[in-house]
């Protein structure tokens, strides 16, 4: 069982607060993905569990046990650095056979784990090379056979496919996707990219300025963000958001958005009163092309083939993003009427935080 | 790296070389030419550049004028090679702790090796042979040894270290996370990555080392069967005469062996010295 838990982590790097009281339950087998902007702290928390960098204050369990102490090997855990970090005078054998020779693991057995590790990881005709003779991907597989021939409880992955180009990050994702389940540990994987945290995570953990903005499956962070930057950040294209007066708050919110249109949604008003400004999220994806709804001007329209994505805006300054039918007849420099459906709008208020909605679709597991 | 100068350019930049090299070189060649002349073209006016009487007789009557010649060379190397060797033992760990350690005084240690390579040894030759003779090293192979380290510490300290702090950091935490120790990591990791920056530093503090000898020799060794070939090459000043083209013989043949092994390394030197300067 390697349960990993992260009790009121804090990390301060002199003056510098990086990470704020972060705690965390991530169960064992799970596939849990930190995501969030560059600089908000998701390598430093990583690191804290791995043991290269200790707490400033918090706690860090392991399979129910405080390691926060605790040697990373003692912990249990391996780690696959973003620039993959192989040691480049050593083989592709000798890379991976490293944490074996450190333990001084008795030859039969080392040589048996390294080539099991490397037939999982199609590596096994690569084992005399060096790495410099490897491609981008198959150095990020030696990398992957170094942490796992060490049968760890808990694997660390620090961007790991930041270093590829687009396609072969495509074929990485399933194949750690895939690496996910036939091994059945728990996972912990920090990206940047929110469509890598989308497709590979059973819980998403969204990182902001060394907070935890959100933590559960992506379809919650999709459905229901709990905050303006999580609703920001996850789905592509980004949400819009629309500035809008709430004019009534019995029987749903009404509200009238920039540009005059007005109408009713069903969310939870118990924090809003009369009068006060708050933004409704749209996403691109949840608008179609009407006769009553917002006025958007277009000024670029993206043909993509199966959708056209219009980049436009509500009166000059709003910018609005739509994902529209592939042969839609949009001008670009022209302007279009968007139909939005109550029940597809997000609401936050002033302070970025969600008004619960009472009318999302359901989750899919 | 094509056509990045024009013609033009590239005249200038040889014949820039080209100065530097006849002002570096003009001396070597210079002792060449003496150790070829008889005695008597030495001190003839006006200045001859070739005569038919050119021989390479001084190399051979030079073993004869200083019989211990083939002792001091020897001397020379081995002490230089000792120097080297044991200044590497203690400049390898020290540097890889200032590149990568924290601990109090850190800079300001390295500040003050800095200090103390600002004097040169001659400013200290008085207070270190009161330290070596009550050390009982006076006349010994250490005596030339022992404050030839001690003056090149710094200096590798301070070329190592910066060339260690170029090895990735994250290669060593890797080697961490997977149980290995600072020792291990050190001589499966770091001193594997490092050998050009070795050797660049380990030439250097040989040349020093070759460099400084001289002083340590006829300050602190009155034996004659342990001097080194700089202070060897003073018995060719006799009393009556000095045997300049002998004198010059010896010193290209002493430094001889020494250019074959530079000649060896040159392709480590250039490698070292613009280590990082280029993506790898
Ligand atoms: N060793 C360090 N010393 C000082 N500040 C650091 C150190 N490591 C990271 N930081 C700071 O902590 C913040 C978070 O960094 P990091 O965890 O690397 O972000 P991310 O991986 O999300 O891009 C950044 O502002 C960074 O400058
Ligand atoms: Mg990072």
């Amino acid at each position: 069982m390697a349960t990993l838990d992260l009790n009121s982590i804090s990390k301060s790097f002199g003056t510098a607060k990086v990470l704020h009281d972060i705690s965390l339950a991530i169960e064992d087998k799970e596939f849990v993905v930190f995501v969030g902007p560059s600089g908000c702290g998701k390598s430093t928390l990583l690191r804290i569990i791995a043991g290269l960098e200790e707490a400033t204050e918090g706690k860090i369990l392991i399979g129910g046990n405080d390691v926060s102490d605790a040697h990373p090997v003692d912990r249990g855990i391996s780690m696959v650095f973003q620039s993959y970090a192989l040691y480049p005078h050593l083989s592709v054998y000798e890379n991976i056979a490293f944490p074996l020779r450190v333990q001084k693991m008795e030859k039969g057995e080392l040589d048996q784990r390294v080539k099991r590790a490397a037939e999982i990881l199609q590596l096994t005709d690569k084992l005399d090379l060096k790495p410099g003779q490897l491609s981008g991907g198959q150095r990020q597989r030696v990398a992957i056979g170094r942490s796992i021939v060490r049968n760890p409880k808990v694997f660390l992955f620090d961007e790991p496919l930041s270093n590829l180009d687009a396609a072969l990050r495509g074929d990485m994702r399933v194949e750690l996707s895939q690496l996910h389940r036939d091994l059945d540990a728990t996972m912990v994987y920090v990206t940047h990219d929110q469509v890598e945290a989308m497709t590979m995570a059973d819980r998403i953990v969204v990182l902001n300025g060394g907070r935890v903005e959100q933590f559960g499956t992506p379809m919650e962070l999709y459905h229901h963000p709990a905050t303006k930057f999580v609703a920001g950040f996850i789905g592509q294209p980004n949400m819009n958001f629309i500035p809008s007066t709430v004019i009534d708050t019995a029987n749903g919110l009404s509200v009238e958005l920039k540009g005059g249109h007005k109408m009713v949604l069903p969310v939870d008003t118990t924090t809003v009163s009369k009068g006060d400004i708050v933004e409704v999220g749209v996403r691109p994806e949840d608008v179609t092309i009407g006769t009553t709804g917002v006025e958007v001007e277009v000024r670029v329209l993206e043909r993509l083939g199966g959708a056209s994505i219009s980049y436009g805006s509500i009166g000059g300054d709003t910018r609005f993003c739509a994902s529209l039918p592939g042969d839609v007849r949009v001008k670009e420099g022209g302007s279009v009427t968007l139909e939005i459906k109550p029940e597809d709008c997000h609401v936050f208020d002033a302070n970025g935080y969600v008004l619960r909605r009472q009318a999302a679709p359901e989750l899919v597991a | 790296m094509m056509d990045r100068y024009t013609k033009l350019q590239m005249a200038g930049i040889y014949f820039c070389v080209a100065i530097f090299l006849i002002f570096m070189l003009l001396p070597f060649f210079e002792m060449f030419m003496a150790s070829l002349r008889p005695l008597e073209h030495l001190f003839r006016s006006p200045y001859q550049f070739w005569s038919t009487d050119f021989s390479f007789d001084a190399y051979s009557k030079m073993w004869e004028t200083v019989p211990l010649l083939g002792r001091y060379i020897f001397n020379s190397i081995f002490i230089a090679f000792s120097v080297t060797a044991i200044t590497m033992v203690f400049v390898v760990p020290a540097a890889y702790a200032y590149a990568r350690l924290k601990f109090p005084f850190k800079n300001a240690s390295l500040a003050i090796f800095l200090g103390v390579n600002m004097f040169t040894g001659a400013v200290l030759l008085i207070p270190l042979y009161r330290v070596l003779r009550s050390m009982g090293l006076l006349n010994t192979y250490w005596a030339m040894i022992v404050p030839g380290v001690a003056f090149l510490i710094p200096t590798g300290i301070w070329l190592l270290r910066s060339y260690l702090e170029k090895i990735p950091l994250e290669l060593e935490e890797a080697a961490f996370v997977d149980g290995a120790s600072r020792m291990y990591t050190l001589r499966r990791v770091v001193l594997p990555l490092a050998v050009p920056g070795l050797i660049v530093v380990g030439v250097a503090v040989f040349i020093g080392a070759y460099a400084q000898q001289f002083l340590f020799a006829i300050t602190f060794n009155q034996t004659r069967e342990l001097q080194p070939l700089p202070a060897g090459l003073y018995e060719f000043i006799g009393y009556q005469s000095v045997t300049w083209n002998e004198m010059m013989a010896a010193a290209l043949v002493g430094v001889l062996p020494v250019m074959v092994i530079f000649l060896f390394l040159q392709k480590y030197l250039v490698a070292g010295l613009t280590a990082g300067a280029v993506k790898e």
